[in-house]
């Protein structure tokens, strides 16, 4: 199998304290990797060094690609859309189109983006305002504007979280899919051990400063105390607390700089 | 009107300020900015009474003021600037600082009020030649820039995620828009910049749902009320920007209006629709 994506013992130290501890895994492409952990375990910031978001003290990620330069898709969990200006759909997924200089777009782009519409179950919602959909639709969409820049890799941080039980299934069920038939790799952090299970080939599962990865069936050998692990009857505020921090950090440099 | 060279400068660069103001004016709505442009107005005045204090053309002065300030909030991040308290110091320090450079000039007060609200007969050749020229190098900047600014106007966290320059993209467009400002003030005012910038892209967006359409009728709303504001002005010789006000608010009641009565026109059909 081929590599698409390599982490390199990466480091992060963040106001002293540890975040992520020498982490080291690859994903293959077609493949897709399920991330699990409880709050707190860094899963998101995982995601964000990845993305580039946040520079580790130590360690590398490397990206292999057919495109000129590495290209990522990210679906986060939500996102901070006006509801005042609202844009269709299509309009919407258009904007994550590659090759940006042009003003314009030329018939191949349109096509691509029906296409990928077609591919991700939103072309009916086409000429609909982005603010009037529901949470699943809005997901979907979110997923075809990450798709039309043809990404190597794709993230998905707790995409499906806030929608219903069976929204989540046909969200996943959906980027399994894509991962097939596009070949690409995925990255998806759930909380759904249910879906991690089904979908996932192989899982990540992170603890504060220890992490396992291995295939998902043997990683899901004993779920009854993986379930206690990831939802613990007691809480550690303090390491929560860096987490909810540095997501802050991110949302205040996104405000910062509008 | 038109025998008079000063109707003819005045209807060229109220072209170019009124289509480049429609424009711009979507993105400073989608951006959430509209505040920050009133404040560069004001900006923009205390540097034109500075540049006449200076004995220099008032648009250098204007161009200076807004520019270093435009830059300035880029560095510091407009966050600062979301705070009233911050908006107001700065509002009515620049503010002060204007009518400080005007009392130190000795000039009439003619200036003031043209520089604050806009004139008809102010304009000379000269002028028109500077607003034509920044307003196509400001065409040419939005065209190239159309679909980053477009993508990370409308979707921040998508231009994030994507790895567009996010930082990069916002300090340019504040300073494109405070050269756009500082521009638009000789036409219509420093007070009313703020009028052409946000109520023409306001009411535009309750009507379509595509941002090249937002554009178009934002820029349609704005020239139409400069042309009107213009003509009413020369007929009756009230201010411009009285007209260009009253007709944009027009434009944006009546945009809300149709949005409510077609919403209310759908759900009465659905409505329908669903009971035969």
């Amino acid at each position: 199998m081929l590599k698409t994506l390599d982490v390199d013992h990466i480091n992060v130290i963040f106001n002293g304290e540890r975040i992520l501890k020498d982490i080291s895994f690859s994903v293959h492409k077609g493949e897709m990797l399920g991330i699990i952990g409880p709050n707190g375990a860094g899963k998101s910031t995982l995601l964000k060094v990845i993305l580039g978001l946040i520079t580790p003290q130590e360690g590398k990620v490397v990206i292999k690609s057919t495109n000129k330069k590495p290209v990522m898709g990210y679906v986060p969990q939500s996102r901070l859309i006006d509801a005042d200006m609202p844009i269709r759909a299509w309009d919407f997924v258009s904007l994550g189109l590659p090759n940006m200089i042009r003003p314009w777009l030329t018939g191949k782009d349109r096509k691509k983006v029906s296409k990928i519409m077609q591919e991700t179950d939103t072309i009916h919602l086409a000429k609909k305002p982005i603010g009037k959909l529901s949470g699943g639709e809005k997901q979907r969409v979110y997923l075809a504007q990450a798709l039309a820049r043809d990404p190597d890799v794709l993230l998905l941080d707790e995409s499906t979280s806030n929608l219903d039980p069976e929204a989540q299934e046909s969200m996943t069920s959906l980027v399994h899919h894509l991962c097939e038939s596009r070949h690409i790799g995925i990255i998806f952090i759930s909380h759904d051990l249910h879906l991690v299970k089904k979908y996932a080939h192989r899982t990540l599962h992170m603890t504060r400063g220890h992490y396992i990865i291995g295939k998902t069936e043997e990683i899901m050998k004993d779920e009854k105390e993986l379930s206690l692990c990831l939802h613990p009857p007691y809480s550690d505020e303090s390491i929560t607390s860096v987490d909810q921090q540095i997501n802050q950090e991110i949302k205040d440099e996104r405000i910062r700089t509008y | 009107m038109f025998q008079y060279d000063f109707m003819q400068h005045a209807f060229i660069a109220g072209t170019f300020v009124a289509v480049m103001c429609g424009a711009f004016g979507v993105f400073v709505m989608a951006r959430g900015l509209s505040f920050i442009s009133h404040t560069f107005s004001h900006i923009g005045f205390s540097g034109a009474s500075f540049a006449v204090f200076m004995g220099w053309d008032p648009l250098t002065g204007l161009l200076l003021f807004t520019t270093v300030s435009g830059l300035a909030v880029g560095q510091m991040g407009v966050k600062i600037f979301r705070r009233d308290a911050a908006v107001s110091v700065i509002l009515s320090l620049f503010l002060g600082l204007g009518i400080l450079f005007l009392f130190l000039s000795n000039k009439q007060t003619n200036f003031a009020t043209t520089i604050l609200f806009g004139s008809v007969v102010g304009i000379s050749r000269q002028n028109v030649i500077e607003i034509v020229i920044i307003s196509l190098i400001l065409l040419i900047v939005l065209i190239l820039s159309y679909r980053v600014l477009k993508f990370d106007s409308f979707d921040p966290a998508g231009a994030h995620a994507a790895g567009l320059p996010v930082r990069f993209i916002s300090i340019g467009f504040l300073f494109v828009l405070s050269i756009l400002v500082a521009e638009a003030v000789q036409i219509v005012g420093a007070l009313l910049v703020f009028a052409l910038l946000t109520v023409p892209a306001s009411a535009a967006r309750h009507l379509t749902h595509s941002v090249f359409g937002m554009i178009l009728l934002s820029s349609l709303f704005s020239l139409i009320g400069v042309w009107a504001g213009l003509s009413l002005s020369y007929i009756t010789n009230v201010p411009v920007s009285f007209y260009i006000t009253i007709i944009e608010a027009i434009f944006y009641f009546l945009a809300l209006i149709w949005q409510t009565v077609r919403l209310r026109w759908t759900k009465e059909r659905t409505y329908r629709a669903k009971n035969i």
